[in-house]
């Protein structure tokens, strides 16, 4: 395992270079222009002539994109043209934030949802079926800042239980995660509960059942293991992503996270604080991918890797 | 069958238990305790920088102007007041300024304020490796576009006399140049500012600094010494709240002491609580920026009849809710030199027929309206805009851009038309006609409809010149009224601010201008 680990980590780095000049050269297509957004509504030429040369905007692309590497390589993500702040510490404030909502929405959504769904696998068509089918609609075709701005108004407007939004403790967790976590529910759920009809008719079930085994024993060990690999590609996708930020959920629970950091830097043509963002959330990307491969292989002997 | 019956049973009475669990912790972790006689204000994004020299943006201008004080500053209507520099005087020409600093005014660490100070804070500005982008109204100074230049190593027209004075030498008189200095750039930071002044400033302002947690919250406490009086409350916090329903959420639950009220919820709020909201008519200017350079729109007769084409009063009232006053001119109401005689440009489509025959067009023409998609009530209006200018045969295309795409087509002259809003940087009609139609604003400096007239130029120059109050505002109603009849804009209406404040908030009111709101007198009342 560990020398495919090591493998894999290497062949991220052609991998990561390739978003770089992707990211790089999109976003001096795109138009819009980081000078005109660092001196606001009015100015004059002259200064924004200065500021630019100021940034070596006026230099040539490959020249521009090989100062840039040059840093990124020693580790140095540049500055924030807008805010004079370094990059990657703008990054490392905003992360752990970002995983902590991250990490609350999946815990919810992997416990509600692979439970909704093996509840109602055991029972097609019975009451738990018809209601994971209920929140799964609802999860997957509401959109978030709507169920959002729902919850808001009900847990936190009528009831008064928990603060509309913000950055804290517990209390500030639960309708963010709650928001994020449904669409995942949902889906898992779902996804759980056709693995689940495919497993359960098995042979090896029945033998499981013939053994005398419990029927805990029987769907929790025996099923729910076979059941498992749709469902960790489905987790490892959800993770990717909410780990990269959840802009919507961000915004509308005033949450700082990543996502917040990404969108703002986009609009304001932020250049190093755009590129810096997608190559950190690049690495993000790849080693959840490189975790999800791992898990296979751990729940399921008969994947091997080369 | 039947155990496993009774384990989804067990599960769910887990399930149930924790999530009882989650909201007993809720409850207690809910840390209003501290928040009650807080004041509690919010921003729509994180500021850029707390360093005077990056404030660019409302948000960082808001910041800058609780923390520091420039020579002078306004109050929440917009008149000009006295701040550091207690009086000053000016020449009979308005070309020579010398502002006395105020006697025992320290900086947030002890360090007494010096007239040198005042000079170090605007080469600092000036200086090009602080990257400050909002240079211009330290620019008059004489020598100060060679020093931002680099051509020069000293701004020869700002002298320091003695410990308690400074005088400007302004490369041409003008009038308005006071308020400049009230602008947030020009706030006085003290010598040497620490590496991370951007982060932990010093100032002399009401509030000191305590906390900033980026995209969070910042974290202000009150300046006990402060020259002008303490602020009558202890703390003021501000957070960082982006989406607008969320904002009046945390109102009504009590953890913002003001807000402002979302467009799509005025009748709601109007009708269940009156009593709270406050409203104010702002120095801003909803237009549409027409490009006096391109096709058709060249012709006054053309630009005309589309301002009769449109429909104002309706539009204010349907996409606005109401939140407006129609603008004939481009002076807002509050300012002096607008002119409340003038009347708005009629609906009249017959009118607008008639015009567009006259100048040839009368079979129609097709153009491009931009909007910015990042701002839905501004999208709203060009829709209206576009179903109202089809009556009169102009074929509309709506190219909505982000904020930033749309910022370069309009300052490149790439647009036939677009939907704007202009904020003021300072209380005077100035700031909507020199940036606005003067032609050495073409492009990034304001002038998006490219209009340019030499008579129009001269005027404004002429006024920037006059010193005498009165004859300066009758030359603002004469450079409205010329540039009205030319119609370079299709004019829409002058915003009314409409917010809410917490009934037990007592001396806040909502500031015509960003910086008119230093939050000083503003106290929440104990149980009420």
């Amino acid at each position: 395992m560990l020398p495919l680990i090591g493998k894999r980590l290497l062949a991220t780095i052609p991998t990561l270079f390739g978003v770089l000049v992707v990211a790089f050269l999109l976003l001096n297509v795109v138009p819009g222009d980081p000078v005109a957004e660092m001196v606001g509504e009015r100015a004059d030429a002259a200064t924004i002539a200065r500021l630019r040369a100021e940034l070596h905007l006026d230099e040539p692309l490959p020249a521009q994109f090989g100062h840039y590497l040059w840093g990124v390589v020693r580790g140095d993500f540049g500055r924030s043209y807008i805010t004079q702040r370094p990059v990657l510490g703008d990054l490392a404030d905003r992360f752990p934030k970002t995983l902590q909502l991250a990490g609350a929405a999946m815990l919810l959504a992997a416990t509600c949802g692979i439970a909704l769904g093996v509840l109602a696998a055991i029972r097609p068509g019975g009451a738990v079926d018809r209601l994971s089918m209920f929140i799964a609609y609802v999860g997957i075709s509401f959109p978030v800042y709507w169920v959002g701005l729902l919850l808001i108004l009900l847990f936190a407007v009528a009831l008064r239980w928990l603060p509309p939004s913000g950055y804290g403790g517990l209390a500030f967790l639960v309708l963010p995660a709650l928001t994020l976590g449904t669409r995942s529910i949902a889906f898992l759920a779902r996804m759980t509960r056709g693995a689940m009809l495919e497993i359960l008719p098995s042979d090896f079930v029945r033998t499981a059942r013939a053994k005398g085994l419990s029927e805990t024993r029987v769907i929790g060990r025996h099923a729910l293991r076979n059941a498992l690999l749709p469902i960790i590609t489905v987790l490892g996708l959800d993770v990717g992503n909410y780990l990269t930020g959840s802009i919507l959920t961000e915004t509308i629970f005033s949450w700082p996270g990543v996502g917040r950091y990404v969108l703002l830097a986009i609009e304001r043509r932020d250049l190093p604080a755009v590129q810096g963002s997608i190559l950190f959330m690049s690495v993000i990307f790849v080693l959840v991918n490189l975790l999800t491969d791992v898990l296979y292989a751990k729940a399921d002997p008969r994947v091997a890797y080369d | 069958m039947l155990r496993h019956l009774l384990r989804t049973v067990n599960l769910f009475d887990t399930a149930k238990r924790a999530l009882f669990l989650c909201f007993l912790a809720a409850c207690s972790g809910r840390s209003g305790g501290d928040q009650t006689q807080s004041l509690l204000y919010y921003e729509t994004y994180d500021p850029r920088s707390l360093d005077p020299a990056l404030s660019t943006d409302v948000p960082t201008g808001e910041m800058v102007t609780l923390l520091f004080d420039g020579l002078t500053q306004f109050d929440p209507d917009g008149r000009i007041l006295p701040a550091l520099s207690d009086r000053w005087t000016a020449d009979a020409r308005g070309q020579r300024y010398v502002f006395h600093l105020r006697p025992r005014v320290n900086f947030h660490d002890g360090r007494p304020l010096i007239a040198a100070d005042v000079k170090r804070a605007f080469l600092r500005v000036l200086n090009p490796q602080t990257r400050s982008g909002r240079v211009w109204p330290l620019l008059p100074i004489v020598g100060a576009a060679d020093f931002a230049d680099g051509r020069a190593r000293d701004v020869r027209g700002i002298e320091v006399l003695g410990d308690t004075a400074v005088a400007f030498t302004l490369t041409e008189p003008l009038a308005v140049f006071p308020k400049f200095l009230a602008m947030p750039v020009a706030a006085i930071v003290p010598a040497a500012p620490s590496a991370d002044f951007a982060q932990r400033p010093v100032g002399t302002g009401p509030w000191r600094f305590v906390e900033w947690q980026h995209d969070d919250y910042l974290r202000f406490a009150a300046n006990s010494t402060y020259w002008g009086g303490a602020p009558r409350s202890e703390s003021l916090t501000v957070r960082i709240v982006p989406e607008p329903l969320t904002r009046a959420a945390e109102f009504l639950a009590g953890r913002l002491s003001v807000a402002e009220i979302p467009f799509g919820e005025t009748v709601k709020w109007e009708r269940e609580h009156p009593d709270w909201l406050h409203r104010k008519p702002a120095l801003r200017a909803i237009y549409v920026a027409l490009n006096n350079r391109r096709g058709p729109l060249r012709d006054p007769k053309v630009r005309r009849a589309l301002n009769h084409a449109v429909d104002v009063p309706a539009m204010l009232r349907t996409v606005w809710s109401g939140r407006g006053v129609a603008a004939a001119g481009s002076i807002p109401p509050a300012l002096g030199g607008s002119d409340a005689g003038r009347k708005p440009y009629a609906y009249d489509t017959a009118q607008a027929r008639r015009l567009l025959r006259e100048a040839g067009v009368a079979q129609g023409f097709s153009v491009q309206l931009w909007r910015s998609g990042t701002n839905v009530e501004l999208g709203r209006v060009a829709q209206a805009i576009q179903a109202q200018l089809a009556a009169v045969g102009v074929q509309v295309e709506i190219v909505s851009r982000d904020a930033s795409s749309m910022r370069e087509a309009v300052r490149k002259g790439d647009t036939d038309m677009a939907v704007l809003d202009w904020w003021a940087d300072y209380p005077d009609a100035d700031n909507f006609l020199y940036p606005l139609f003067h032609s050495a604003s073409f492009g990034p400096g304001g002038n998006y409809s490219f209009y340019s007239d030499p008579g129009t130029d001269s005027l404004i120059l002429a006024a920037r010149r006059t010193v005498d109050q009165a004859a300066r505002e009758a030359l603002y109603r004469r450079i409205d009224n010329r540039v009205f009849d030319a119609a370079p804009w299709i004019y829409l209406w002058f915003p009314v601010d409409l917010w809410a404040a917490q009934p037990s908030l007592d001396g806040w009111d909502v500031p015509v201008i960003f910086n008119g709101q230093r939050w000083t007198k503003a106290h929440v009342a104990a149980d009420r």
